[in-house]
């Protein structure tokens, strides 16, 4: 492996550096981003829990006519709404996500509205009909998640689907995340939190509020889906980019020392042929 | 005097969590004032509307609230509301 080798090894130290730099860039935009998108992610908490309660005290007000958001349905159609990546490069973050949902979707009919060009890639590779999809994850705007929501009641008004589940990432700290599959429709009663406020006033009536007030809270829950699922992306990626300099940093460690150790092999070598030309 | 604890938050972050006298806003049924010891109450706010809040302190704030959801109960105010801004300041 020594001296006519020498050429060979420098061209892959200087190709594992650029490598090298492409992935300490991209780790200092991802702890950048992420800096971001832990901040949004903070501000959504304090709405999703108010909106929450308030959500829950208005559902079960009526406690004798339910609506039919809460009552189960049999499950023949259902509809995932898959958070997923802009980009690649991020560990397995992306693959995570498919392989939960592939796991988890084979006991019914199912469809699936992507976000995130990754997952739309994905998808559109796969079985599993996309109804309606969203591009980007990165500044999903309320807005944009308010259609999604309005069209997704829409559809389960109609009973087209029979439940919606919201799958995403959920940031719990930069090297941790975790995909959750979280049932949107029905609204599960499980997860009502134990006292509500069944005793009040509702205007105009309760029904009327609920059919109002879901569409932005169902909105509130994808936006912040979406914001934990942009932050758990970045987190990913630093982690990913981070061992991948590390390893190119090892690699050219190596590759300086198999150099020097040929370049010091060829000087040998050309000591010895000098040496042995002298003594004829 | 009594206070009713006031908290008006947006997806995009919290904009009031304090102690305050009253809070007057615009409900699809019209304007609507809360006080202290108010019943549970629960009502659909106006696509566009002003809210006026009393602070603890007697300052009256204004500010535009658009959409969403009042919810009172047990002196607990929530202002549940997709776009808010502050008009003064």
């Amino acid at each position: 492996m020594a001296g006519a080798s020498m050429k060979d090894i420098k061209l892959r130290i200087r190709s594992v550096e650029s490598t090298m730099q492409i992935t300490k860039a991209m780790q200092l935009v991802a702890s950048s981003k992420l800096r971001g998108a832990r901040a949004r992610m903070e501000a959504s908490k304090p709405y999703m829990k108010v909106a929450r309660t308030a959500l829950w005290d208005i559902a079960l007000h009526n406690t004798g006519a339910q609506s039919h958001y809460v009552i189960p349905r049999e499950i023949r159609q259902r509809c995932y709404i898959v958070i997923a990546g802009d980009r690649g490069l991020a560990g397995s973050y992306n693959a995570n996500m498919f392989k939960r949902i592939e796991w988890d979707s084979r006991d019914a009919a199912c469809c699936v509205i992507p976000i995130g060009r990754k997952a739309i890639e994905y998808y559109s590779h796969s079985p599993m009909p996309i109804i309606t999809s969203v591009e980007r994850v990165e500044g999903l705007s309320f807005e944009a998640c308010g259609e999604i929501a309005g069209r997704i009641l829409e559809s389960y008004d109609n009973g087209e689907y029979d439940e919606i589940v919201l799958a995403y990432t959920s940031f719990v700290s930069v090297l941790l995340q975790k995909t959750k599959l979280k049932p949107l429709l029905p609204l599960d009663t499980r997860q009502a939190p134990e006292r509500t406020n069944r005793q009040m006033l509702c205007e105009p009536d309760a029904d009327a509020l609920l059919k109002l007030f879901l569409p932005q809270y169902l909105a509130g829950l994808i936006y912040s889906a979406a914001c934990n699922s942009f932050a758990s992306e970045q987190a990913a990626r630093r982690v990913a980019m981070d061992s991948a300099t590390k390893n190119a940093g090892d690699m050219i460690e190596d590759l300086s020392l198999r150099y020097n150790r040929a370049r010091q092999s060829s000087i040998t070598q050309e000591l010895t042929e000098i040496v042995a030309g002298a003594e004829h | 005097m009594a206070l009713i604890h006031l908290t008006i938050v947006t997806p995009e972050g919290m904009y009031f969590d304090a102690e305050a006298q009253r809070v007057i806003v615009r409900t699809t049924g019209g304007d609507v004032a809360i006080l202290p010891h108010h019943i549970a109450y629960s009502a659909a706010l106006a696509e566009k509307g002003e809210a006026r809040l009393v602070e603890a302190d007697g300052r009256v704030r204004r500010a535009e609230v658009e959409g969403g959801l009042l919810h009172v109960s047990n002196d607990d105010v929530q202002v549940i509301t997709n776009r808010f801004h502050w008009k003064d300041a």
